[in-house]
């Protein structure tokens, strides 16, 4: 074990602190307006903070970290794409002006107004699917990482991942968004200063000079045969990195993320106004730089000082080497503020998350289906029951299910079940006044085969992520476009 | 000289240390003034 007294004391204090904070905010829960967007009360910098909080779990920390030993600093480059993406996003309004003035609580119920009850409800289902796939692996991601980091015996792994994912449960079932904006905003605080600290401890522990020449070294001597396949580690452009395909795809996919990803677009739908909106994206943006950026530098630390020191040790992975590192590198005291850290992140991400998609759940599943309204007791209840089931979902599914390939790939690509085609709907409803309901069902439904495709058969037959995830984007918006053209007299008439 | 793309990511890396060591006192100070004003306007609300 690598924790010290002091080290346990400041993980302690922390987590004490974090539920009274959450469980303190249920007494202003009265109904789920309240419960699911704070009232639609929060202001910019509450916004910054807990937007930055909830896209930067431990998981982020694990798949960025993982992309930077196998890519050095070009995988980062998605960061760069996304920064750019928020800008863009948060310059013109694209999307999540008229989505916020539209005054909904999740996007399928935008679909409603604009297209039909049955589409709102089928959105909400692949809205539901494929939040609760992209997140299921979160937590052991979570768990791996505290278990190689702090040496805690791996088969605590189950027991630490049930125990986080208790606390989280507890405060986002009682206290909601409420709950989630503050406890967001001490994880916050938090996890910014553990990954400045860790980054300044990494690099001066393998030394910038260092750090550069071993990743060129290990690059050159790839080329020339003397050591295994690498990626470039500074071009991402490079056929050995991500390469030009992958960055298009990229491009498209972070764009609909800034506008489509429920959990982002969950601050905006609680912020002041539109205005309010726009101002936290483009405040956050050079944030997410660093979301991938300083992680992967912590990987590409990893990979460097395993490499001079004998190799990856048995056991380890390009996923597990970063925690390992850092679990050699941090001093006492620092190791508990960096755990710390890494538990604010996990415990932002899944209580922001599970919040999410059982509001989802709720308005654009269950509601649409009901013959007469629940009443604001029953609706509370309710959705707590979903924050719970989600919870146990979370548990089991990250108990048993292997990825094909990548944490990063996996992620994007069960984003990607709903992204493209979300996407899809909601610029052309906003956008294209000949959209109807028809080309809508087909783009939800096209949109879904090349990510689903991947999930099933990934393992048996080679797809590229880029593959299944552009084709989803691509089938989408034929959906759209020849599902709308060709019934434009039929949904005239009807 | 050196490689652009190497002297972009140093930038950028020592930029994301400087920007969170920044945001962290920033939103520290203003997020938290934000949530008193919230938990008045909501302890209002619910009175």
């Amino acid at each position: 074990m690598n924790l010290a007294l002091l080290d346990w004391i400041i993980i302690v204090v922390y987590l004490v602190g974090c539920l009274a904070a959450g469980i303190g905010m249920r007494k202003f829960v009265h109904g789920v307006e309240d419960f699911a967007v704070a009232g639609r009360e929060m202001r910019v910098n509450l916004g910054m903070a807990s937007l930055a909080a909830t896209e930067l779990g431990l998981v982020t920390v694990m798949y960025t970290a993982q992309l930077g030993y196998e890519k050095g600093f070009a995988g980062a480059a998605i960061g760069v794409i996304m920064c750019l993406a928020m800008l863009l996003v948060g310059g013109t309004g694209f999307v999540i002006e008229p989505l916020r003035n539209a005054g909904v609580i999740t996007i399928p119920e935008l679909f409603e107004k604009r297209f039909s009850k049955r589409i709102r409800w089928l959105a909400g289902l692949f809205v539901a699917l494929g939040g609760l796939l992209n997140m299921g692996i979160y937590l052991r991601l979570g768990g791996e990482f505290l278990v190689h980091a702090t040496g805690l015996p791996p088969h605590w792994l189950e027991w630490v991942m049930s125990g986080l994912l208790g606390l989280v449960l507890l405060y986002t079932a009682l206290g909601g968004m409420l709950s989630v904006l503050v406890t967001d905003y001490l994880q916050f605080l938090v996890m910014g200063s553990g990954i400045v600290v860790t980054s300044v401890l990494v690099l001066e522990n393998i030394g910038w000079d260092n750090l550069l020449a071993s990743l060129h070294s290990a690059w050159v001597g790839a080329r020339s045969g003397s050591s295994p396949p690498a990626a470039h580690p500074f071009n991402p452009f490079h056929r050995s990195s991500f390469g030009w395909g992958y960055l298009v795809w990229q491009i498209v996919f972070q764009i609909a993320v800034a506008t489509t990803w429920q959990t982002t677009v969950s601050r905006v739908l609680a912020a002041k106004n539109a205005d309010t909106a726009k101002r936290m994206y483009r405040r956050t943006a050079f944030y997410f730089v660093g979301r991938f950026l300083l992680p992967g530098l912590w990987g590409a630390a990893a990979f460097v000082y395993f490499t001079q020191h004998g190799g990856l040790p048995e056991g380890l992975t390009s996923l597990t080497a970063m925690p390992h590192y850092l679990g050699t590198l941090l001093p006492v005291g620092f190791l508990g503020l960096v755990i710390a850290a890494m538990l604010a992140a996990e415990m932002s991400t899944d209580s922001g998350y599970m919040l999410t998609w059982a509001t989802v759940i709720y308005n654009d599943i269950i509601t649409p289906t009901l013959a007469s309204p629940l009443s604001p007791r029953s609706q509370l209840l309710l959705t707590r029951a979903l924050v719970l089931g989600i919870a146990m979902f979370l548990l089991f599914y990250g108990l048993w299910y292997e990825m094909p390939g990548d944490a990063w790939d996996y992620l994007t690509v069960t984003a990607n079940i709903y992204l493209g085609s979300v996407f899809t709907l909601l610029v052309a409803g906003l956008y294209w006044p000949s959209a109807n309901s028809f080309g809508a069902g087909a783009a939800l439904v096209l949109g879904a085969v090349g990510p689903v495709a991947f999930l099933l058969l990934g393992r048996k037959y080679t797809i590229a992520p880029e593959v299944a995830g552009s084709s989803s984007f691509a089938l989408a918006a034929l959906g759209m476009i020849v599902g709308s053209l060709a019934t434009s007299s039929k949904a005239a008439e009807s | 000289m050196k490689d652009p793309f190497i002297v972009f990511w140093a930038v950028m890396i020592f930029g994301s240390i400087a920007w969170y060591g920044f945001l962290v006192f920033y939103v520290g100070f203003s997020a938290g003034r934000e949530i008193l004003e919230l938990v008045r306007v909501l302890d209002k609300a619910s009175r």
